[in-house]
């Protein structure tokens, strides 16, 4: 009992941050309606930005406002001279500058920083807690805050606030929104942004979860964010992040602790081929 | 002269849709625009809001040459556009879609002040205010449409198509509201339209567009007993 409760924390922590991951490709496909693959690329750029940050200051604070200001600025950067000019192009042709994009971000990322896997040696400024037996620890604790709040923030925006409000109507019709005064250009920029900020989050998250920092650590996520997104419904925020933190359970429970013979990394892809089969618009899809 | 196109050229492609068309619409006035299907009617006003590009020609609005600004940059001159097919915002509920109308201009009481306006123009507005936009019926759509369009006060309001899908009833209580908006509130409306009749009846003066050319142009009253209009359009 007590490891099924261990492990089913230690999955909802996964599931969190698989959540922050794919809710920047959720925006992203909801607005463009591309799979922005590179998305992970993204994630792998701010764990290492984050650890160089965290390695010259030792401020875990400065190492992630640093990395999520990079991010961002290489989320717009995509945007605009990758995924911009290709827009009139069928949706295949964004998708493949899109993985043309993961590939030349990750051995960059090999080039500046070597082969190597990096150890991420910081300790997140958060309690641990004994609960009847059970640790939980200051890594854990951090997962569930920052998520919580990187959720409960985004939340906000986008139900409470004008651009919350724009970023919504742009994506249900970029055409009638801009008649209406909507940047919508802007908009998506800014969507950009906020996306790849979270994912910077979830890249440091991820390097300190785990102590280990490396080129191809986006590869993963790049086509499990993909099955994610699928399996939430295209485009919904709150089915991506469903999505992800069930996904993360059930590989922690159903691989880790039941010992189902299976790749852990073959759950996500066996869950999309289930959704596409009885729910094909998803668990929180609409139509279309 | 509010609104002034001057050799309007709109191409798609190597398809030339309209090919020079000049017309004018002077503050206060409410202007139709009338033809078939495939006319170019909403072409037109498209080019004019900034959706679709014009190949050639100026659009002067409020003196200022707009044709190369952004779409958004015309609706926060005071451009709006009431699309063809209503296109509210699915996902959105109606409150909401409402505010979309609104966006960027920040003035809490005169928020206030045009909802309770619009919802005493289209009551059943107000009863589904929370509902999602996808739920409403055409009618209802076109409405929201509207009220989406006027919450923000624009000097020139286009119209899109307005009687199209609706209910015999529906289209006269909608073009019954447009003219009085006109009348009593000195909106300057601009209106695309099939429905030649109802048109011609509430505009002051008309344009008649065939194949993206403008063929007749005058007074509406004038146009109404013109015989070739009267055979061609109002199947008379």
């Amino acid at each position: 009992m007590q490891l099924f409760l261990e492990q089913m924390l230690n999955g909802i922590a996964i599931g969190a941050i698989y959540a922050m991951i794919t809710l920047g490709l959720a925006l992203v496909y909801g607005i463009l309606r591309i799979l922005h693959v590179a998305h992970a690329a993204v994630y792998t750029v701010g764990a290492y930005i984050g650890l160089a940050i965290f390695s010259a200051t030792h401020s875990i604070l400065l190492s992630a406002a640093g990395a999520m200001v990079f991010c961002a600025g290489l989320g717009f950067l995509i945007e605009r001279f990758v995924y911009f000019p290709l827009l009139k192009y069928p949706p295949y042709v964004p998708l493949i500058g899109s993985i043309a994009c993961l590939l030349a971000i990750e051995e960059l990322c090999r080039l500046a920083a070597g082969p190597y896997i990096l150890s991420f040696p910081a300790q997140l400024p958060f309690p641990s807690f004994t609960v009847g037996g059970i640790v939980i620890s200051s890594t854990l604790t951090a997962v569930y805050c920052i998520s919580a709040g990187v959720l409960a923030l985004l939340w906000f925006i986008t139900t409470r606030t004008e651009l919350g409000l724009a970023m919504r109507a742009t994506s249900q019709d970029m055409a009638i929104a801009s008649s209406m005064g909507i940047n919508s250009h802007r908009i998506i920029s800014l969507t950009f942004m906020i996306g790849s900020a979270v994912a910077a989050i979830a890249g440091i998250l991820v390097g300190i979860y785990y102590n280990q920092v490396y080129p191809s650590m986006g590869a993963v996520p790049a086509y499990k964010t993909l099955a994610l997104i699928v399996v939430g419904g295209l485009g919904s925020v709150p089915g991506a992040v469903l999505a992800s933190i069930l996904l993360g359970v059930g590989e922690t429970l159903l691989i880790g602790y039941a010992g189902i013979p299976l790749p852990r990394d073959a759950l996500a892809f066996i869950a999309m081929i289930a959704v596409l089969l009885w729910r094909p618009q998803g668990l929180l899809g609409g139509r279309g | 002269m509010l609104l002034e196109v001057r050799d309007l050229r709109i191409a798609y492609g190597d398809i030339e849709a309209v090919h020079g068309v000049s017309f004018s619409v002077e503050e206060g006035e409410l202007v139709s625009i009338i033809g078939a299907n495939g006319a170019g009617k909403s072409s037109i006003l498209n080019a004019i809001m900034g959706l679709v590009p014009s190949r050639s020609g100026s659009i002067r609005f409020k003196t200022a040459e707009i044709s190369r600004m952004a779409a958004h940059e015309r609706a926060r001159a005071g451009i709006r556009l009431v699309p063809e097919r209503a296109r509210v915002f699915p996902r959105l509920t109606v409150m909401e879609n409402l505010r979309v109308g609104l966006y960027g201009i920040h003035d809490r009481s005169r928020e206030e002040k045009q909802l309770e306006w619009l919802y005493s123009l289209f009551p059943i507005l107000a009863e589904r205010s929370g509902q999602n936009a996808a739920t409403l019926s055409g009618g209802e759509q076109q409405q929201l449409a509207i009220a989406r369009a006027l919450i923000s006060d624009p000097r020139l309001l286009l119209v899109d198509e307005v009687s199209m899908g609706l209910m015999p009833k529906l289209v006269e209580e909608v073009f019954t509201v447009l003219q009085e908006l006109n009348r009593q509130k000195g909106l300057t409306i601009l209106l695309v339209e099939q429905n030649a009749l109802a048109s011609l009846e509430i505009s002051k003066r008309s344009y008649v567009l065939e194949t993206g050319r403008i063929q007749f142009e005058g007074e509406s009253r004038v146009l109404k007993d013109d015989p070739r209009i009267r055979e061609a359009y109002l199947g008379l």
